[in-house]
């Protein structure tokens, strides 16, 4: 892939001769047009970054993702899968003929006795164009139907968080593998000289369970791996200058670093010190950049009360927002975790008042990312992914108040931007919204989508880790071609 | 000559009709492809759709679809259209397998059309045989040591392995490194410290003849050695403090961690250092170490959340103790047969679970390591707690009947006190209330009882008494059960599909088990570290070769098997396998070996003029500069910075963490910092919670300890620069640093002496100038706004001492600290 440099004994002096001698006066700004022009040397610099963008393997129709997760399980059936028949069969019995031999979550209470159904008590209504049904509980959203695709019938293969959260990332429930993000810049590089390629933010009670795994770069390198966006103190960590280090400080400081790894640049011609140098300039370019990114002060109120933000409060919202600044300054792959949908019906995890407070959380913001990139004119370079690690079931769960248990079989996810269409809805579940009956999208079928939207094609986008190419399909994933516009 | 043929013709697009000049030869030619491709589905031990191929006669004859070939028609037939994937209603074969290459198709076809000659005496496939002879699963042999031009350089066996190889392609080895380069090489790679003044300036100065290797045995000696490769052992046991999974609770398991560290102090021979952790309770009196040790298999995550099927996780974790047995020790990716037979190694889907059924039989209690009076104290409280426990519980039921009495007693101001919800109860007639607001009262109605209140103090210190007597370690172990369990093969990898029943065994491909009777965990140990095994010996050397030249003598130390690469030097890692063996297993004989050889002892300069030839420095015409270990780009700061707290094992610390890290994960975990000594111990011992680990070592890429990490990659990205910068515990180390510089060194000394603990070295001219022109600049600064320095000081710089210089001195300790070469091996 990369042609070694032809080696010239007599420039190879004349370099010397230049550094020894000119090194010292070198300034920062000099340096930084070589590294940036990758010419250190008067050659091809070896510098290979590993972040650059890359070509794609089709046509790409988005360039980011915004990926907004619902951490913990929302229920898709009081928020966008009207089963009317489930209402009118609350708390019967669920017909054994669709439990028999399924496994669930809290195996032993839950399937003690047979589940019994649980109609939702929220309203529904029709919206847009598209006339999709979404609850009362999301009136935001409901205005932005005729802009995203609804899928009904998505399904995964396991039913405890941390696993299935795994799962959902990385294509695996087992622990190893790349998460999406890393996949996703390891395949297209980043636009961003300024940021990292991947970053996570994280709002809600609680961090997303299994933590950092679920945004690691397994056995790709490290580089890939997601850059938390930290809510309060630094934005990334370690961005801000020790006590009593100002600015200029600073800058000397790294141009002495960088001065003398110059030297032992020279004295070793080992590149990975001309990696690390430019690993430097872009910490100290971070350092401008993170907290420009996350002052929000330029922008205007009508944004912030589109967005539901109350200054200075880390909330979904806000990040919904810094999603959108990070679009904008070329990051590629923006995660968004929120928690905690688990509504088992315990204390804090209710489909009543907690789930109220939950979507209230999330309706006004998500729907307000999409209008907001879709007026900036970025929303068709973007794609924008809701969804959580699995479903809810149908059955309701037996607990101090109103809850339902951990579904995998059908839920619901939405996408809009970057070559999805709008306002279609896909896939449909059976009248209780246990089953898919027809379009079943399997979490294999969403990252092979992704992934084609953003032009890579995913059995093309391997990793040879112990004798064999890894994928984040792994053997599986069929394009949903539905999912195309 | 007919080879070169087919190949142009192929080049020319007419490989279709490369009717052969010469014939094609069946058994050498032809046989040998299809058994590659296709006999393991149409061979002795399967014949998928009716047919066979593994001789010429039973493909003529045919499958469901009919004859493979028709002799003459080869471009016709069944299984060249096949090949191409252009046959009817048919897949293209091999199946979910790359096609074959068209010269290769071209050639069956020419030899079809050629006749289809075969001798009629053809052989079939044995199904009974091992079914490979690739390299790795031969036994190493002990080749002689080639000869070499250059006599006077090998310094032992090894040099003259890579030295003829280098003789080979014409290259000249690079010089010795210097010696600073080397005290500080060693230092790194034996102990990961780097060497302190004293030390340099005493090997400077040694001109003995052994000098050099003086060193390498105090190396070696050393108990920081232990720490050092320890570590690496840890990777592969994928040793943590918490449970991972969302719940990520503590665990105590540093005492495994300790027994590592220790065992490999005392060299405990590789075999024995094996058979402990993975059986050391099946052994005869098995020692308290020896139980201990067993903690490898017990660094695997536990899943403890809500609705989880516990026998689904502990069937993982068993999962992951084969995986990460076939890795560590015998370097195969056996994890490939959870669900099916390996796809490229000799390896099957029911052997997996032969080795599963060695692993499943085991309990997995935690060990008590307080002494037997502790453990006797411990209980005694406990009995007292219990009888207070008994008597409470009476004297609850004979208070019950006073509570509607104080429930009429509450006069207005006492109500007000209480919580809103409970005024809200006291004002709901008893038989309305629910039964939590029930349950909610009569904790308050106890609360202000003074007898209650005074039992349960009694409790509470008690118990707390008992929780500072507990302080002794515990250790998770395994502990084989008396009554085993039932083992099966899971279809597809699904635990809740059993198929057949399956008993210990192990893969064919290797050499067999020789114990009589029902093998066991120690078995399979014993087997692992049998000479005879091919793998064992072979996959541990070459480990520690990569963690000395940066990559293995096999580049893919984590898959020796057929889909791995090629040993650089096979002979050199068969010799130095049966070395190890040779050495009762002695892993210091092999390090003492590699690192005194001249191949070691090579600069790392890069060769320019060895860019193009070996630009991956595979034929080690060179060391190489490697950037250090998570871990000890932390030790390298403490030692410079004179902080360094020596200490060797114990319960894991709290080194300083950035505010909200332990945020992103699902429980909050406390991290409070640890403080005085404890807060500089080495980098291994920093606490590793698995949902949010330090972010220092996961930025300089430590492995997250959710599998076996056979090797770590070595990323250089500008979150490292921004550690290195910023992070509080760094700057700790820079302030450090810059008060030791001035406490130790005379003025004109300083920047020499900072420098040298930093890199080891002595600055060059300009890098002095440099150095200085910074410290001027920074002095510079500070007498126009000496305020400035207050700030960037430690808190505990007292009054006492030119703060200006202290202040400047931290900056220029920053730049030190941040240096390529100082995180960097040379």
């Amino acid at each position: 892939m990369h042609q070694p440099p032809q080696n010239d004994p007599l420039r190879d002096v004349t370099r010397r001769h230049f550094f020894t001698k000119c090194a010292m006066g070198l300034g920062s700004i000099a340096l930084a047009s070589l590294l940036s022009e990758q010419k250190l040397f008067g050659r091809e610099s070896k510098l290979v970054n590993p972040l650059a963008p890359k070509t794609s393997h089709v046509p790409a129709r988005a360039k980011n993702i915004i990926y907004l997760f619902m951490a913990g399980g929302p229920s898709q059936l009081e928020m966008f899968d009207y089963k009317p028949k489930l209402v009118e069969l609350n708390a019967q019995p669920i017909p054994e003929s669709f439990v028999k031999d399924k496994r669930f979550a809290f195996m032993d209470t839950f399937s003690k006795d047979r589940p019994k159904l649980l109609g939702t008590r929220r309203k529904f209504a029709r919206h847009g164009q598209s006339g999709a049904w979404v609850s009362e509980l999301l009136p935001h959203t409901a205005t932005i139907v005729d802009d995203i695709t609804l899928i009904h019938s998505c399904a995964t293969d396991v039913f405890n968080h941390a696993p299935a959260k795994l799962f959902m990332n990385t294509g695996s429930s087992q622990f190893g593998r790349p998460s999406m993000g890393a996949w996703v810049t390891y395949g297209l590089g980043s636009e961003s000289q300024e940021l990292p390629g991947f970053v996570v933010l994280q709002s809600g009670p609680r961090g997303p369970r299994g933590g950092s795994v679920n945004w690691g770069s397994g056995f790709l390198p490290t580089t890939y791996q997601g850059v938390p966006l930290r809510g309060k103190g630094d934005p990334i960590l370690d961005l801000s200058n020790p006590q009593g280090v100002d600015a200029t400080r600073q800058r000397q400081t790294i141009d002495a670093i960088r001065d003398l790894n110059l030297q032992r640049l020279v004295e070793t011609g080992d590149a990975e010190i001309e990696t690390r140098i430019s690993a430097y300039e872009m910490a100290y370019r971070m350092q401008s950049s993170g907290p420009e990114l996350i002052d929000l002060a330029k922008e205007k109120p009508e944004t912030l009360e589109m967005y539901g933000i109350q200054p200075g409060q880390p909330s979904f919202a806000n990040n919904c927002l810094l999603a959108r600044r990070l679009v904008e300054r070329g990051v590629r792959f923006i995660q968004l975790y929120h928690t905690n949908w688990d509504s088992h019906g315990g204390p804090g995890e209710d489909l009543d008042k907690s789930f109220d407070k939950l979507c209230k959380e999330v309706d006004q913001a998500g729907a307000a990312l999409v209008k907001d990139l879709k007026q900036r004119g970025l929303l068709d370079d973007t794609l924008v992914v809701w969804g959580g690690e699995f479903g809810r079931t149908p059955m309701g769960e037996n607990r101090e108040t109103t809850g339902r248990n951990h579904h995998i079989d059908a839920f619901t996810m939405w996408m809009a931007g970057g070559g999805v269409p709008k306002g279609k809805i896909i896939g449909a579940t059976d009248e209780l919204g246990f089953s898919p009956v027809e379009d079943r999208v399997h979490v294999h079928d969403i990252h092979a989508t992704m992934l084609h939207l953003l032009g890579l094609d995913h059995k093309k986008l391997t990793f040879r880790f112990q004798g064999r190419d890894f994928r984040l399909t792994d053997v599986h994933g069929e394009l949903v071609t539905k999912l195309l516009a | 000559m007919r080879f070169v043929l087919v190949a142009i013709l192929a080049l020319c697009g007419f490989a279709g009709q490369a009717t052969a000049a010469d014939p094609v030869d069946y058994l050498k030619e032809i046989k040998p492809l299809l058994a590659d491709n296709c006999y393991k589905c149409h061979g002795a031990s399967a014949q998928k759709g009716g047919l066979r191929l593994d001789t010429a006669a039973w493909a003529l004859k045919g499958g469901d679809t009919g004859p493979a070939f028709l002799a003459g028609k080869g471009a016709d037939s069944l299984l060249v259209k096949a090949l191409r994937g252009t046959a009817e209603d048919m897949h293209r074969m091999p199946l979910k397998k790359p096609p074959l290459p068209e010269d290769k198709i071209a050639l069956i076809q020419a030899w079809i059309d050629a006749g289809a000659v075969a001798p009629a005496d053809e052989k079939p496939e044995d199904p009974n045989a091992s079914g490979s002879i690739h390299w790795s699963f031969i036994p190493p042999t002990r080749g002689a040591e080639p000869e070499v031009g250059q006599k006077n350089w090998p310094r032992n066996a090894i040099d003259h392995f890579t030295l003829a190889r280098l003789e080979q392609e014409k290259i000249k080895p690079a010089p010795e490194a210097d010696r600073v380069t080397l005290i500080r090489r060693l230092s790194l790679d034996l102990l990961g410290l780097p060497p302190k003044p004293g030390e340099v300036e005493a090997f400077l100065h040694d001109q003995s003849p052994g000098a050099y290797e003086k060193l390498v045995d105090r190396l070696l000696a050393s108990p920081h050695y232990g720490e050092r490769w320890g570590r690496h052992w840890l990777d592969l046991a994928r040793y943590a403090d918490s449970n991972g999974y969302s719940i990520d609770a503590p665990r105590s398991i540093w005492k495994y961690r300790d027994w590592v560290i220790d065992a490999l102090n005392h060299d405990l021979p590789f075999d024995e250092f094996t058979i402990e952790q993975l059986a050391g309770d099946l052994l005869p009196n098995a020692t308290q170490d020896q139980k201990i040790a067993t903690g490898f298999h017990r660094n695997t995550m536990i899943n403890e959340e809500g609705g989880v099927d516990k026998e689904q996780f502990r069937i993982e974790s068993i999962i992951d103790r084969v995986n990460t047995t076939g890795n560590a020790f015998l370097g195969l990716t056996i994890g490939c047969c959870q669900c099916h037979d390996h796809k490229f190694d000799p390896l099957t889907q029911k052997e997996y679970y032969q080795m599963f059924a060695f692993l499943n039989n085991a309990d997995e209690p935690t060990l008590d390591l307080a002494p037997p009076e502790e453990i006797a104290r411990r209980e005694a409280v406990r009995e007292q707690i219990k009888a207070i426990e008994g008597e409470m519980k009476s004297y609850l039921e004979s208070l019950a009947a006073e509570q509607s009495a104080w429930e009429k007693s509450l006069t207005p101001e006492a109500v007000a006190k209480l919580k809103p919800e409970i005024t809200t109860i006291l004002e709901t007639p008893p038989a309305k209330r629910t039964d939590k607001q029930r349950r909610d009262l009569v904790e308050v109605f106890h609360g202000q009882d003074p007898e209650f209140k005074k039992r349960k103090a009694k409790i509470a210190r008690l118990e707390k008494q008992e929780k500072k007597d507990s302080q002794s370690a515990t250790t998770m172990i395994m502990q084989e059960r008396a009554t085993p369990r039932e083992s099966y093969l899971f279809i597809k990898g699904d635990f809740t599909r059993h198929g057949e029943i399956v008993t210990p065994g192990v893969p064919k491909v290797l050499p067999p088990l020789t114990v009589t009777g029902k093998p066991t965990r120690l078995d399979l140990a014993r087997w692992i570290v049998d000479p005879k095994n091919p793998l064992t010996a072979r996959v541990t050397v070459n480990r520690m070769w990569q963690e000395y030249f940066g990559k293995g003598l096999v580049e893919t130390e984590n898959d020796f098997g057929t889909q791995g690469a090629l040993p650089s030097h096979p002979e050199l890692l068969d010799w130095l396998a049966t070395e190890l063996i040779r050495q009762q297993w002695s892993l210091k004989a092999i390090h003492r070996l590699i690192v005194t050889s001249a191949t070691y002892r090579q600069s790392s300069r890069t060769r320019p003029e060895l860019a193009v030839i070996d630009p991956n420095n595979k034929l080690l015409a060179r060391q190489s500069r490697l950037r250090l270990d998570a871990e000890i780009v932390r030790d390298a700061a403490l030692t410079a910075s004179g902080l360094l707290n020596e200490t060797i094992g114990g319960p894991s610390v709290y080194p300083p963490l950035p505010d909200g890290v332990m945020t992103l994960g699902q429980t909050r975990r406390e991290w409070k910092a640890s403080t005085g000594a404890e807060r500089y111990r080495r980098g291994m011992y920093t606490f590793f919670w698995r949902a949010t680990p330090h972010p220092n070592l996961i930025v300089f890429d430590a492995p997250d300890a959710t599998g076996a990490c056979t090797r770590r990659p070595r990323s250089n990205t500008p979150l490292q620069s921004l550690t290195l910068l910023n992070d509080q515990g760094f700057f700790e180390l820079a302030q450090g640093l810059a008060a030791r510089v001035l406490r130790e060194a005379p003025e004109n000394k300083q920047i020499d002496y900072a420098f040298e603990l930093c890199v080891a070295r002595q600055p060059s001219v300009t890098e002095k100038q440099r150095l200085q022109e910074l410290l001027a600049q920074q002095l510079a600064t500070y007498e126009t706004a000496p305020e400035e320095a207050r700030k960037i000081v430690s808190s505990n710089a007292g009054e006492t001492g030119d703060l200006k210089q202290l202040a400047a001195w931290t900056t220029v300790s920053r730049v030190l600290l941040n240096l390529d070469e100082t995180i960097t091996r040379e």
